[in-house]
């Protein structure tokens, strides 16, 4: 028990359930209460231990079915026996009889294990033989489904097909034993079919999250504009899992209380009761000010990809981040706050960049008109976060009003997709903005959104 | 309190089958939560939709184990002194007043202040020990002697330092008192979260405990709580009350009608001495199941096809 439980435990892990050791132990002790004749029984009670959320629940209700589907076929030949068996008269019954009897006469006389056990029919005994010359085979360490073939090929090897092949040539020689060399064939092609789902299972339990941790740690370090659509889907929902994951970060410890100064108003009056001695003393506490954020993306051309995974984050970030202000431009800038709120991120993402992407870039006209939407409401708790590669198509940057926005505002954070050493070749005028820039980041991948993002909240405490 | 009562827990079955018998209709799941938290005495945590019955879970265990019931709600700003224990200061200062003048007799005749504090010294700390200690329901639970049913309500709504000052008390059902020091549980009691998700919880908490989510019911289930709770109303009248309420919980509302509700409303039909549902009635009274009138507006124009559904 302890070693499928094991397994299963392993299978969860793989697909991306957080199961500590207690809870191992847990399920454990559950499973010894129940037993584990019931299935429904022991999945409840199992669920009870190892799921603590509803997704996660989900999860495990799949990954439980999938996961003991493969010890049925052990179960499921002495069933439908069984059942085959009740509904005859004693009569067929005793026909079946003789037959099974010459059967066992026969097998006796068989030469190689393998055949030896198929014809004695001992599932669980198979199963076993199976189970371990799967891990010899290396089942659970397959990642690619191309192993799977010779995974299967192997298990047969070693439960001792070759041997069987060579009798059963021998065995066709003769014509006596044709009945038999047909049902060993059956049978040899029942354990064939039996193996092969035995691999598949082991190959959705064990390398499917193998595959997707390859593939979510390589698309964590490409460029986004590199990214299409094939693996726009994937990248969302990376993008989404690391907002959370920042979220859940920093959404703890609201209240930094009970450090620094003694609140003497508070204290005397939570005292009054008490006849003025000072029992309880109360702190001066501060709390934390989520911080305002404005962003300005550029949507034009290049940038565009890059700025719609910026927006996605940043809008996934919203129980941190509640106060975010989106603008967006080409040429002209405009706020698309709203586009927000009445659509979902993705459509809101998609409709904005259809409409206003593909102009060329002015970044003096932009400034300019950001000036007059927003400047009024720049105060020292706002953030300012550009992202833009600042190619101007050679106009007039107005970097002055940027200038005022540095001042005005507590920080601003310009993120730049390109390289550093291509700012300021061509048409770039980096070097007029990054002197009223807190900082100046070069921003290309998902780690850097994740790493400057993260930043970003830490400062606001 | 578990051996007291192993013959009541012995299996999830015979749990659902004396729940049924106390009006408590209750799926496989939740008897398999009871269950387990008995045996392997670990806290259980409920999670599900306001309404389904998470607190009344508590309620009836504790009446089926013949446990007493104590109850904290939880709510954001509740520290240690309203969870656990407080000292009695108003007793203490009492004291203090009153034996002013005993104190004056000890200290009579002491020579220096080293001789004073030395003599204070040999009454112990007789202002901090347990007489002047006000047990909070925390303490109370550990200090009860055939155990209790500890209910800790809707923990969401408490704050993240109160969650982690749980864990101590989850794990080892033990308090650390810096001037007394550790209690231990004289009989470990059941504890019971409840959650309404307004948080997410923290993964440390979630380990130690069961984890039970208890959903709407399905309408079957449903009946039978009706039966159970509203036995006067006609079968006809339930069904259909079961299914317009499981219709409801289909469309997108801002707050889908509970069990508590359907009760409420099964409870003032029969009070209204209706005997089928129609649209009037239905519309007349749709209030007690819809509590936004948001919701209430979107879908009374919808009426008609629910009726019809909910006929099917």
């Amino acid at each position: 028990m302890q070693k499928v439980l094991g397994d299963f435990i392993h299978a969860l892990r793989h697909d991306g359930l957080p199961v500590s050791p207690s809870e191992t132990l847990d399920a454990l002790n559950a499973a010894r209460l129940i037993g584990l004749k019931d299935p429904i029984l022991l999945k409840s009670a199992l669920g009870k231990t190892l799921a603590k959320s509803l997704p996660h629940q989900a999860q495990f209700s799949m990954l439980f079915d999938q996961f003991f589907a493969l010890q049925k076929p052990q179960a499921a030949p002495h069933e439908q026996n069984e059942d085959a068996d009740s509904p005859l008269t004693p009569a067929a019954d005793s026909v079946m009889q003789p037959q099974v009897d010459s059967n066992a006469a026969d097998a006796s006389a068989l030469q190689s294990p393998l055949a030896q056990q198929l014809m004695s029919d001992d599932q669980i005994a198979l199963q076993m033989a199976i189970s371990g010359a799967a891990s010899e085979a290396g089942a659970s360490q397959m990642q690619i489904f191309t192993q799977k073939p010779m995974v299967t090929m192997r298990i047969m090897q070693s439960l001792g097909d070759s041997q069987l092949n060579k009798e059963l040539m021998e065995l066709a020689k003769d014509d006596h034993n044709l009945e038999l060399v047909t049902q060993l064939r059956n049978k040899q092609d029942a354990l064939r079919q039996q193996v092969r789902d035995f691999v598949e299972q082991q190959y959705l339990l064990f390398s499917k999250e193998k595959g997707t941790q390859l593939r979510e740690d390589a698309l964590q370090k490409i460029k986004l504009s590199n990214i299409d659509h094939s693996q726009y889907q994937l990248m969302l929902r990376l993008v989404k899992k690391a907002a959370k994951q920042l979220a859940s970060l920093h959404s703890r410890r609201r209240k930094v209380s009970k450090r620094g100064l003694l609140d003497v108003r508070k204290t005397i009056a939570a005292n009054a009761a008490y006849d003025g001695f000072l029992f309880h003393t109360k702190w001066k506490s501060t709390r934390v000010e989520r911080p305002k954020v404005m962003v300005l993306c550029d949507v034009s051309g290049s940038v565009s990809r890059t700025a719609r995974f910026l927006l996605l984050f940043l809008y996934s970030l919203q129980d941190v981040l509640p106060k975010v202000r989106s603008f967006v431009f080409a040429s002209e800038l405009a706020e698309v706050t709203d586009d927000f709120a009445k659509q979902d991120l993705e459509s809101a993402i998609t409709g904005i960049m259809n409409s206003r992407a593909n102009m060329p870039t002015d970044y003096g006209r932009a400034l300019q008109d950001f000036q007059e939407l927003a400047m009024e409401d720049i105060d020292n708790k706002t953030t300012i976060i550009m992202l833009g590669d600042a190619r101007n198509n050679n106009g007039d940057g107005k970097s002055q009003v940027w200038q005022q926005v540095y001042q005005r505002s507590q920080r601003v954070l310009w993120l730049n997709p390109e390289g550093r050493f291509s700012w300021d070749s061509g048409d770039s005028i980096m070097s007029e903005y990054s002197p009223y820039c807190s900082r100046v980041e070069h921003c290309s991948s998902l780690r850097d959104l994740t790493r400057i993002l993260g930043s970003l909240l830490k400062h606001s405490k | 309190m578990i051996i007291k009562h192993s013959d009541k827990i012995a299996s999830p079955q015979l749990i659902k089958d004396s729940f049924e018998q106390l009006g408590y209709i209750c799926s496989d799941d939740i008897a398999m939560a009871v269950y387990l938290a008995c045996q392997l005495q670990k806290p259980i945590l409920i999670e599900g939709p306001p309404g389904v019955g998470k607190t009344e879970l508590a309620k009836k265990t504790a009446q089926y184990l013949g446990a007493e019931l104590i109850r904290m709600q939880c709510y954001e700003g509740l520290d240690e002194a309203k969870a656990l224990y407080e000292w009695k200061y108003g007793k203490q200062l009492l004291y203090t007043q009153l034996l002013k003048d005993q104190l004056g007799d000890v200290m009579r005749g002491a020579k220096g202040l080293d001789e004073s504090v030395g003599r204070l010294h040999q009454f112990g700390d007789i202002f901090y020990s347990e007489e002047f200690l006000e047990p909070r329901p925390l303490l109370q639970a550990l200090r009860e002697e055939d155990g209790a049913i500890l209910l800790i309500d809707e923990i969401d709504k408490s704050d993240q330092e109160f969650e982690a000052f749980l864990l101590e008390l989850l794990s080892d059902y033990q308090v650390t008192i810096p001037e007394i020091g550790t209690i231990k549980a004289t009989s470990k009691p059941i504890v019971m979260l409840t959650s309404n998700n307004t948080r997410e919880l923290g993964d440390a908490l979630k380990r130690r405990c069961l984890h039970l989510y208890i959903p709407f019911p399905d309408p079957k289930l449903e009946q039978q709580i009706i039966a159970v709770q509203v036995p006067e109303l006609g079968d006809e009248l339930r069904n259909d009350l079961v299914n317009f309420v499981s219709e409801l919980r289909n469309l997108a509302l801002k707050k889908v009608p509970a069990v508590s509700e359907t009760i409420d409303w099964a409870r003032a039909l029969l009070l209204l001495n209706v005997h089928s549902l129609d649209h009037d009635w239905i519309k007349t009274t749709l209030n007690l199941l819809l509590k936004f009138q948001d919701d209430i507006e979107a879908v009374e124009p919808e009426l008609h096809q629910l009726i019809q559904k909910m006929r099917r």
